[in-house]
């Protein structure tokens, strides 16, 4: 539907609100800044299954080529196999608690990883089905909610917990998504990277807050869609970082940092990531924490 | 429906929990350089699964000769610089080049190199061929290998990196022992196969002068990749040994503005002790040797150990 040419969103999951308006946001211990990084564990399946859709754009191996494509598959297994244990033992020396976003092929089968990432105090949000099965309005009500569903009941069957929040495969949503995800009891939602503070999503049932990602500075998007360097990519982090830090002096902000460990993990991108990480753990006022530790602490504010 | 790439084909087992791999000479990175020595078709069929010339309706003189470059130009001023750091090179070789341009192959032999396929020619693709298409193309690899080289084919990249369901287990019974088609990981690995034995020793998109200079990256963030890949693999080493790829292609690294960063990238691994500079063909038969049944008796136990309740 076209929009209305009227005062604020044209869509009814959230409210305007520019970030002047808003009553200032402190952290606990009176952080000014705070951080989370939600490391992607996906699957990339061998057969995509009937009716799924697949993003264009979708990263790995020499970009898409016909089936059976197994650089793709192959690179990005690396991150299950490698990357991701270099990328956990980044986050540990720089003592920030990892949020991981798995998807329900990935936890069912790697338990392995599963355990590993728990013994590292992760906390697990739902992240689909596969990564070449997004959420696209494609679906229907009803299969959306079958599969988002089937995604949550897989992570407390396979992680033991329920799910607390919810990132997409791709960032994929239907105009539905909010509402689904609110019925379900979902508590927050990473597929909005609109802002640098969490907000309330406005959902006919439930209560779900937003948790936005910084897109420029997920590593998929910075390195592979927009080729950027390593180097540059952590000089980009530290830029973003310092200035976020000055500016939640005013009014605390977050800084939601979304890596694939077969990218970021790789041998000759991981020192950068290290790097990166050092220069934000050298500060005082930040405050690092999983997704739900800080929406949680949002919502008590507010 | 065959078996998945995933979990099926390869057995899960974290680069921590393995076997602790020693190559030879205490050596702690297994070091091999893989330039692609290809030719593409002048007018290539099309019915191959993918268009080798999208660009114009065929022929496509500009992309056919740029590539062409690489054979009559650039392979000649790359082997300068092996020649120059003494390195050993495992060739990811169309096979028809040993037909067309029998210098190239002759320079290959004189030096000792070694040679995996990387099929017939880089136009014609693996999609859709059946079983038995499959084991006459490694039929005709091996024979062809053999008769202008003398060697034994032990391996393959499949052509322009073309692969098909079934390739593991035709591989593997055919006799190659290798594969390099997997992106998975900085050890060989095990596939499961039919019969024989087959493992990965995993090739590189990510230090691929292809996808670098054919994206906007330049000289310098080719060498710089290369040292930061070799400086951690090192750094890592003390746990397991590790391999390191790097693949070219002689029309790219062989441009005179190029080549320069080679020797850069040369001049600093020769600086360190510990390198096992050496073939794709002596990384598969090393590990199968020591360390293949070790592996797979760790992944198998792991499977039983890690299994979801219920």
């Amino acid at each position: 539907m076209p929009a209305n040419r009227k005062y604020g969103m044209d869509h009814p999951h959230h409210s305007w609100s520019p970030l002047p308006s808003r009553t200032c946001l402190r952290w606990p211990n009176g952080a000014n800044l705070a951080i989370c990084i939600i490391i992607n564990l996906e699957h990339e399946q061998w057969e995509i299954p009937p009716n799924s859709y697949v993003a264009s754009n979708l990263a790995g191996g020499l970009s898409p080529r016909p089936w059976p494509d197994y650089m793709r598959i192959t690179h990005r297994e690396y991150g299950h196999r490698v990357g991701v244990f270099r990328v956990l033992a980044a986050l540990e020396k720089a003592n920030i608690p990892p949020t991981i976003a798995i998807d329900s092929a990935t936890a069912r089968m790697y338990p392995y990883l599963i355990k590993y990432c728990r013994d590292k105090g992760a906390e697990f949000i739902a992240h689909g089905t596969s990564v070449n099965s997004m959420v696209t309005s494609r679906m229907s009500y009803r299969t959306e909610t079958k599969y988002i569903r089937e995604t949550m009941d897989a992570l407390i069957e396979f992680t033991g917990e329920t799910p607390r929040g919810w990132l997409g495969p791709e960032f994929g949503e239907s105009e539905h998504t909010p509402q689904i995800l609110g019925e379900l009891g979902f508590r927050y939602v990473c597929d909005w990277p609109n802002d640098e503070q969490p907000y309330m999503m406005t959902v006919p049932t439930g209560e779900i807050s937003s948790l936005p990602i910084m897109l420029e500075l997920d590593d998929v998007n910075a390195m592979w869609d927009r080729k950027i360097t390593v180097k540059n990519y952590a000089k980009m982090l530290i830029d973003a970082f310092d200035r976020m830090y000055l500016d939640g002096l005013d009014n605390g902000r977050l800084l939601v940092l979304n890596l694939h460990p077969w990218l970021i993990g790789q041998p000759f991108r991981i020192g950068y990531l290290e790097k990166a990480l050092a220069h934000v753990r050298s500060k005082k006022g930040v405050w690092a924490a999983t997704g739900s530790e800080i929406i949680e602490w949002y919502r008590e504010q507010s | 429906m065959g078996k998945s790439l995933y979990p099926d084909r390869v057995d899960y087992l974290p680069i921590h929990d393995r076997p602790k791999i020693i190559w030879p000479g205490k050596a702690k990175i297994a070091l091999w350089v893989a330039p692609n020595i290809e030719h593409y078709e002048y007018t290539p069929e099309t019915s191959y699964g993918r268009d080798p010339w999208p660009r114009v309706p065929h022929t496509d003189v500009r992309e056919f000769s740029y590539r062409d470059y690489g054979n009559r130009v650039g392979f000649w001023r790359m082997l300068d610089s092996m020649d120059r750091y003494r390195i050993r090179c495992t060739v990811s070789l169309n096979m028809a080049v040993l037909e067309h341009f029998p210098e190239i192959g002759r320079a290959i032999v004189d030096r000792s190199w070694d040679i995996m396929s990387h099929g017939i020619y880089n136009t014609r693709y693996m999609y859709g061929m059946t079983d038995d298409d499959e084991m006459r193309f490694y039929r005709d690899n091996i024979d062809t290998l053999y008769e202008h080289t003398g060697k034994k084919l032990k391996g393959m990249l499949g052509p322009a990196c073309s692969e098909t369901e079934n390739m593991p287990d035709l591989m593997a019974k055919s006799g190659l022992i290798y594969t390099a088609d997997f992106l998975h990981d900085d050890q060989p690995v095990p596939i499961n196969v039919q019969t024989g034995k087959l493992v990965s020793v995993p090739y590189s998109v990510e230090l691929n002068d292809h996808v670098l200079f054919t994206a906007s990256f330049d000289g310098d963030v080719f060498v710089r990749r290369c040292i930061d890949q070799f400086d951690r693999l090192y750094s890592e080493s003390s746990q397991s040994g590790r391999v390191m790829c790097i693949p070219l292609h002689p029309f790219l690294i062989g441009q005179p503005h190029r080549i320069k960063y080679l020797d850069k990238v040369f001049q600093y691994i020769s600086r360190y002790k510990g390198v096992w500079q050496t073939t794709a063909d002596e990384i598969a038969e090393y590990f199968i040797e020591h360390y293949y049944d070790d592996y797979v008796e760790r992944a198998i136990s792991l499977k039983k150990n890690f299994t979801h309740a219920g």
